[in-house]
């Protein structure tokens, strides 16, 4: 097996995923009509990270800093401009999914599945959840009839749905549940790896901790892989075995949770952990991270 | 009931009493009772949370206050009492819909941030001309005089070039500005109470902790008491003096905010506070410890 070399983290054993040098950039282009690029926007910049089996990988930063680019550019939901994305198949062989075309990319992307963040725009309005559930093994041809019925069946099941739900429209559910409906639809397909995109931001603290509840267990039940994009760093440190930070398309640090929150390296992880509203009165946050930030910028790169 | 106690003086009072507030929805479904039997005070120069989830009545009862409830939505009871050192007492839910007083209280006693700083915000106005409005409305001066006091006010909510600024549209600002251009227009006229209806959530905890500081800021500044529309425990405790804990339509617990979060008395508020990333995170934390200290326990 040639594993990619070099490793990012503390993965010691086969890495499911294998994020290498993954850059997505955007041209800038000038205003008229003879438009030309001007200037180029490193949404994404050179990033690299392993995730091992049934790991649980946090990608927190701001708005802006790349983290939901990244996990588009690692589904190919979008083209990567440079890099590798080595995916591990339930078979062992290993797929660079960066430059897949697009043809051999469709059977492969049954194993690797999105849970998006809002569970209002991201359902269909018009199909019944049934539908929706079962939408993807229609596409990929994996199950029609009645075998297809009972597959949906089982997974809102799964989820915590009735069956009877299956035959109402998403906008009779409130957000929660309409969130375990994007997860169904993400877990019918068995995959192995399933990117969660802010997937407890829309919702309420109650709420959110039964959303991570389930995901938890689905984890050990169907020995998930999550690359887990949050921007509560709350959420990410009861939820995620190791964190990347990410700031400007890059990752500052990346490291296991526990560290991440105790010892923190880089400065700026620092200043975003300080930032964060403790619910101890006596804990007081950090309100100057503006003037931080600013100092941070201006201080010479190594 | 008489205004005050003979020897309590005025400026001691708070600020804003509601008592027993009753609104409901009448949907073709029936009556939805959305808040019922809110009371609670604000004093001057404090600030007070407001907190509950989505659905909880903690923004109706925001909107009640500076009489935003449309139809089928109706105040149907209860009274909210604006002691204004500027205009003297008003019970804000006697107003007419129509009376000069009720604008006097929107926007310039009482005013308002709102979550999504794109839906106070027009689209087609500049965001200079927006905040000058808002002073043309409730001061007596001109043109100029606005633009200079709206330039003013943009920088001491840290927006830099504000002049150049001024001309700018919503859509040319970046979410934390737009947020401080809110803060601007809500702040200009110096009102007494300002509603700030989860002024964070839709920004980074950075710009969060950048927006909350500006509001503790001006708040000193201006001496004005905010209540604060939240179901962020973190930010409670970071601005709150006191909190009210809602819960369908009901204030379930209300008191000092260390003494509510520190020792919750109400199932609802220990519920609520136990469903805190950071607390269950404690919570395993201390029953593996537990988990691990057993064994040792046995060898020793």
């Amino acid at each position: 097996m040639n594993a990619p070399n070099g490793h990012v983290g503390a993965v010691t054993v086969q890495p499911l995923l294998s994020v290498r040098g993954l850059c997505k950039h955007f041209p800038v282009m000038s205003r008229g009509f003879c438009s030309k690029v001007v200037a180029v926007v490193k949404a994404v910049d050179d990033v690299s990270f392993d995730l091992a089996p049934s790991e649980t990988l946090g990608l927190v930063g701001e708005s802006g800093s790349g983290k939901t680019t990244t996990a588009r550019c690692v589904l190919r939901a979008i083209d990567p401009s440079a890099g590798e994305v080595f995916f591990r198949l339930p078979d062992g062989r290993m797929v660079d999914l960066a430059t897949l075309p697009a043809r051999e990319l469709k059977p492969i992307r049954q194993h690797a599945q999105m849970v998006f963040q809002d569970p209002y725009s991201s359902l269909n309005p018009r199909m019944t959840v049934g539908d929706i559930v079962g939408e993807p093994l229609v596409i990929h041809g994996l199950a029609r009839g009645e075998e297809l019925e009972v597959r949906v069946a089982e997974v809102l099941a799964r989820v915590g749905l009735k069956p009877e739900h299956r035959l109402r429209y998403p906008h009779a559910f409130s957000g929660w549940q309409r969130q375990r409906i994007g997860i169904a639809r993400a877990l019918i397909m068995k995959p192995s790896l399933i990117v969660c995109d802010e997937a407890t931001s829309a919702l309420d603290v109650s709420v959110q901790a039964q959303v991570l509840d389930l995901l938890k267990e689905l984890q050990r039940e169907f020995r998930l892989t999550y690359l887990f994009v949050a921007h509560n760093l709350d959420v990410v440190r009861n939820f995620c075995d190791r964190v990347a930070v990410m700031r400007k398309g890059r990752i500052v640090e990346l490291a296991p949770t526990t560290q991440i929150f105790a010892a923190p390296q880089h400065a700026y992880t620092k200043i975003l952990l300080s930032a964060v509203p403790s619910p101890d009165p006596d804990v007081r946050m950090n309100f100057n991270v503006g003037e931080e930030l600013a100092k941070l910028d201006a201080a010479p790169q190594p | 009931m008489s205004d005050a106690d003979p020897g309590t003086d005025p400026a001691h009072l708070p600020l804003l009493e509601v008592e027993n507030l009753e609104v409901s929805f009448f949907t073709p479904d029936g009556v939805v009772p959305a808040v019922q039997g809110v009371t609670f005070s604000i004093a001057r120069g404090r600030t007070l949370a407001l907190v509950g989830e989505s659905g909880s009545g903690k923004s109706v009862t925001s909107y009640s206050i500076l009489r935003l409830i449309q139809p089928p939505g109706r105040i149907v009871g209860g009274r909210m009492l604006l002691r204004s050192a500027r205009a003297g007492d008003i019970d804000i839910a006697q107003l007419g819909e129509e009376s000069e007083m009720l604008y006097k209280v929107r926007g310039g006693l009482v005013s308002m941030i709102f979550q999504e700083p794109m839906t106070a915000l027009s689209p087609v106005h500049t965001v200079g001309s927006q905040i000058a409005e808002a002073i043309l409305i409730h001061q007596k001066l001109n043109p100029t005089q606005a633009r200079g006091l709206t330039i003013e006010m943009l920088k001491k909510v840290g927006i830099a070039n504000a002049e150049q600024r001024y001309d700018h549209y919503p859509h040319e600002l970046s979410g934390g500005m737009r947020q401080r251009v809110v803060i601007a227009m809500a702040l200009v006229c110096k009102p007494e109470l300002l509603i700030a209806d989860e002024p964070t959530t839709a920004l980074d905890v950075t710009i969060q902790a950048q927006i909350l500081g500006l509001i503790k800021t001006l708040q000193r500044e201006l001496g004005c008491s905010v209540l604060l529309i939240t179901h962020d425990f973190g930010v409670v405790a970071q601005m709150a003096d006191d909190v009210a804990v809602m819960y369908r339509g009901q204030i379930v617990e209300r008191g000092d905010v260390r003494a509510v979060l520190k020792n919750p008395q109400h199932a609802y508020t220990r519920a609520l506070l136990d469903a805190l990333p950071s607390r269950r995170h404690a919570a395993l934390q201390s029953a593996r410890a537990a988990a691990e200290l057993a064994p040792a326990e046995v060898k020793s």
